[in-house]
């Protein structure tokens, strides 16, 4: 880049081009660095990407001697990931098994169809994912939230 | 990177709160030649259930090293508990 700008130094020294073209030049050549430049910052002033996930679980105990409990899982999206290759590696008739018996408890899920190669984009939506439950009733008062930071 | 310790801290109802290091690269460590003596059973056994033993190895040690920064606390009013990868 150096290299370039000194060239164009050269040239202008040199009388071959006017003090004009040479700003034009080196206007043209540093304009690639600043959009590059600029598409970074703006991928860094996006959405960071998130690294845990985090499950909080508030419970108010209204009535009762029990008091309130608190739970607070954070779980690396790094350990999501890997567990997510490991089910890559379950035997297919074991796969069968897994997924007759949850389909037996009511999640029609197959765990056949999670294949390395759309693991990533698995994971990446979970990056969205918010679930946020209340429940209310005589003597307690539960909230849980499931979210990605 | 791998784990190096595990935090593991217990509140009992008079708030006292007991705390256990346990340094895991001593566990790593000790179960390095234990691992490398059942590595032929591990093989055998990964291609008896038709898997990859090289994958496998690579995904149990993706998993291991994913562990890091894993926490999890639950507190209550008569007691509470947390545990911390680090």
């Amino acid at each position: 880049m150096n290299e370039h700008r000194r060239q164009i130094l050269q040239m202008l020294s040199e009388g071959k081009i006017s003090a004009d073209e040479a700003e034009r030049l080196i206007a043209a050549m540093e304009q690639p660095t600043a959009s590059a430049s600029s598409d970074a910052s703006s991928t860094a002033a996006g959405k960071p990407r998130p690294k845990y996930l985090r499950v909080v679980v508030d419970s108010e105990d209204d009535g009762g001697h029990e008091g309130p409990t608190k739970v607070n899982v954070r779980v690396p999206m790094q350990l999501l990931r890997a567990g997510v290759r490991l089910a890559g590696l379950i035997p297919a008739p074991a796969l069968h098994r897994a997924n007759d018996a949850m389909q037996q408890q009511g999640f029609p899920i197959d765990l056949s169809q999670i294949k390395p190669e759309n693991l990533e984009e698995l994971v990446e939506h979970l990056n969205d994912l918010t679930v946020d439950v209340d429940q209310k009733d005589a003597n307690t008062k539960v909230k849980v939230r499931v979210f990605c930071e | 990177m791998i784990p190096f310790v595990a935090i593991i801290s217990l509140r009992n109802q008079e708030s006292r709160t007991f705390r256990l290091w346990i340094p895991l690269v001593l566990i790593w460590l000790l179960l390095l030649p234990l691992a490398l003596l059942l590595s032929p059973f591990i093989f055998i056994a990964c291609l008896f259930c038709r898997v990859n033993p090289f994958r496998g190895v690579a995904v149990m040690w993706q998993i291991m090293n994913a562990l890091t920064d894993t926490n999890i606390e639950v507190e209550h009013r008569a007691a509470g508990m947390s545990f911390h990868i680090l």
